[in-house]
């Protein structure tokens, strides 16, 4: 499916809080042709030249609203991400990413289905991994080769 | 006469990169098919599903009354981690499948296409909301399922009941609804793998490994037994049992005659297909190698069958591996299809 395109190339960024640099954010969608309760989305699995960010460290800016937890999104019961629509995901990282190259690993974890499964008690109770379920129907990793442009950024 | 439409699932890709949106769809239908059946995805298609607004309601009916469309089925979901602390019950699921009736009806579609994994006691709990609305709910009969159970090559799924059929006419003829029925979709009549798929798997694993599953898989192996042999001569081969029912195929999960029977019962049908190419010898004329469409239109015709067969092209997807520039030409596979089916149900 279109994994290999679930980041917009040109939206890597700098985000700051007052005037520290508090991590980085970058464009992204949702694969498997169709949207879902933002509730079903349980975090990304990313690794930023080598180095892994887990979800607890990460937020999601989506449907115009401030970036929030996957905590927080886990509650969005009743929120939709559109299929057409474009979402922000933050990284808290102290300092950013310098300008330059940077690659990124990355997988969506969706808890979208087809109806009920063997494993749905277990998800509820320990939901897994971004990277080990939810991936959809493209179950490999995709790299991004993303430029930093400028050290000027966007308020987070 | 069979009608033909589409589903605008078909444009995903095209969907996805802001090529088209649904109006483009429409129009796609209207002037270059030249028909009018449509099909969508609730999610795919509905702004701000489930809350869509009246405005989008009016845009939709205005779009589709412009062009005197029909809507023909709607495609909707069960995604039962919605909750995310408990798994949806099965009243909850009725809840979201009543919903839905309602969207739709909103939108002036005839039809819901629930997944085949919705259980059936779901679908019963919603049956005085679909009579309300005179909406039919149509259950999906999706590959590896066959339509008459008992067939020798029944896959083996634990998921997956090969009596659904049996059991929603049970519940039909119990309950004396008309608004429950079928959605077969031709994927259960494919008979061999797609070379889309071939090629995609040859891309990513051992291209003498996808040959050796081909050319066992013609002799007649099964997919559990072609994984033994992988597991012995081809250790850490990486290849799961649901990925290799992709290309291990060499015969259809259901038989083309067993359509007959359940003609009455068919909402709407999926016309799923992989790869529209050249008819040997013949230009400008298109089929899909990996399904048969021949046998099936011909029973469907002789008997009466006058729904519609909505298009779902599913290729798109073996090919977004390969780079921008190798990506199917989505729209052009759906004429195809179309110059395909129109020739068939005239012939």
């Amino acid at each position: 499916m279109l994994d290999d395109y679930l980041i917009r190339k040109d939206s890597l960024e700098n985000v700051l809080d007052g005037d520290e640099i508090i991590g980085f954010k970058f464009a992204i969608r949702i694969a498997d042709y169709r949207g879902c309760f933002l509730s079903l989305v349980n975090g990304y699995f990313v690794k930023c030249d080598n180095v892994e960010y887990s979800k607890e460290v990460q937020k999601l800016e989506i449907n115009g609203k401030v970036p929030r937890t996957f905590e927080e999104i886990s509650h969005c019961i009743w929120e939709h991400w559109d299929y057409d629509d474009e979402a922000f995901l933050h990284i808290s990282k102290d300092g950013g990413l310098g300008v330059g190259s940077h690659e990124i690993a990355f997988q969506q974890s969706i808890l979208a289905q087809y109806g009920y499964m063997p494993w749905d008690e277990e998800w509820v109770m320990n939901p897994p991994q971004p990277g080990k379920g939810g991936s959809g129907k493209t179950d490999t990793v995709s790299t991004f080769k993303l430029e930093l442009l400028t050290s000027e950024v966007n308020v987070g | 006469m069979i009608r033909r439409g589409v589903s605008f699932y078909s444009y995903q890709q095209t969907q996805f990169f802001g090529k088209m949106g649904w109006k483009d769809m429409i129009r796609e239908v209207h002037d270059n098919l030249k028909t009018d059946g449509v099909e969508i995805i609730d999610e795919a298609i509905i702004r701000n599903y489930p809350f869509m607004t009246d405005e989008f309601i009016f845009d939709w009916n205005n779009e589709m009354a412009r062009y005197n469309m029909k809507a023909v089925t709607m495609d909707i979901y069960l995604d039962v981690h919605q909750f995310r602390d408990h798994v949806m019950n099965y009243r909850e699921a009725a809840e979201r499948l009543k919903n839905d009736i309602k969207i739709a009806s909103k939108l002036g579609f005839e039809n819901v296409r629930c997944l085949c994994l919705v259980p059936t006691e779901v679908i019963e709990m919603a049956i005085p909301t679909a009579e309300k609305y005179n909406i039919r709910i149509g259950k999906e009969i999706h590959a590896p399922l066959p339509i008459k159970a008992g067939l020798s090559h029944d896959k083996i799924d634990p998921i997956l009941d090969p009596r659904m059929v049996d059991q929603l006419l049970e519940l039909i003829h119990r309950t004396g609804t008309k608004h429950v029925g079928l959605v077969p979709d031709f994927g259960v009549f494919q008979h061999s793998p797609t070379d889309l798929a071939i090629d995609y798997f040859k891309r990513h694993y051992n291209p003498e490994m996808i040959d050796f599953i081909l050319e066992k898989s013609q002799e007649g192996y099964s997919t559990p037994d072609i994984l033994s042999l992988l597991d012995e001569q081809y250790k850490g081969h990486g290849l799961h049992i649901m990925t290799l029912g992709a290309i291990a195929i060499n015969e259809s999960c259901a038989k083309p005659k067993d359509i007959i029977d359940i003609i009455p019962y068919i909402l709407s049908i999926h016309g799923k297909f992989y790869h529209m190419t050249e008819v040997d010898g013949q230009p400008d004329q298109y089929e899909d190698k990996a399904i048969d469409y021949e046998t099936p239109i011909r029973f469907l015709k002789e008997n009466g069958f006058e729904g519609y067969i909505n298009s779902e092209f599913e290729g798109q997807r073996y090919c977004h591996d390969n780079g921008i520039e190798n990506m199917i030409d989505e729209v052009e596979q759906v004429r195809r299809h179309h110059e395909m089916l129109k020739r068939l149900i005239n012939k």
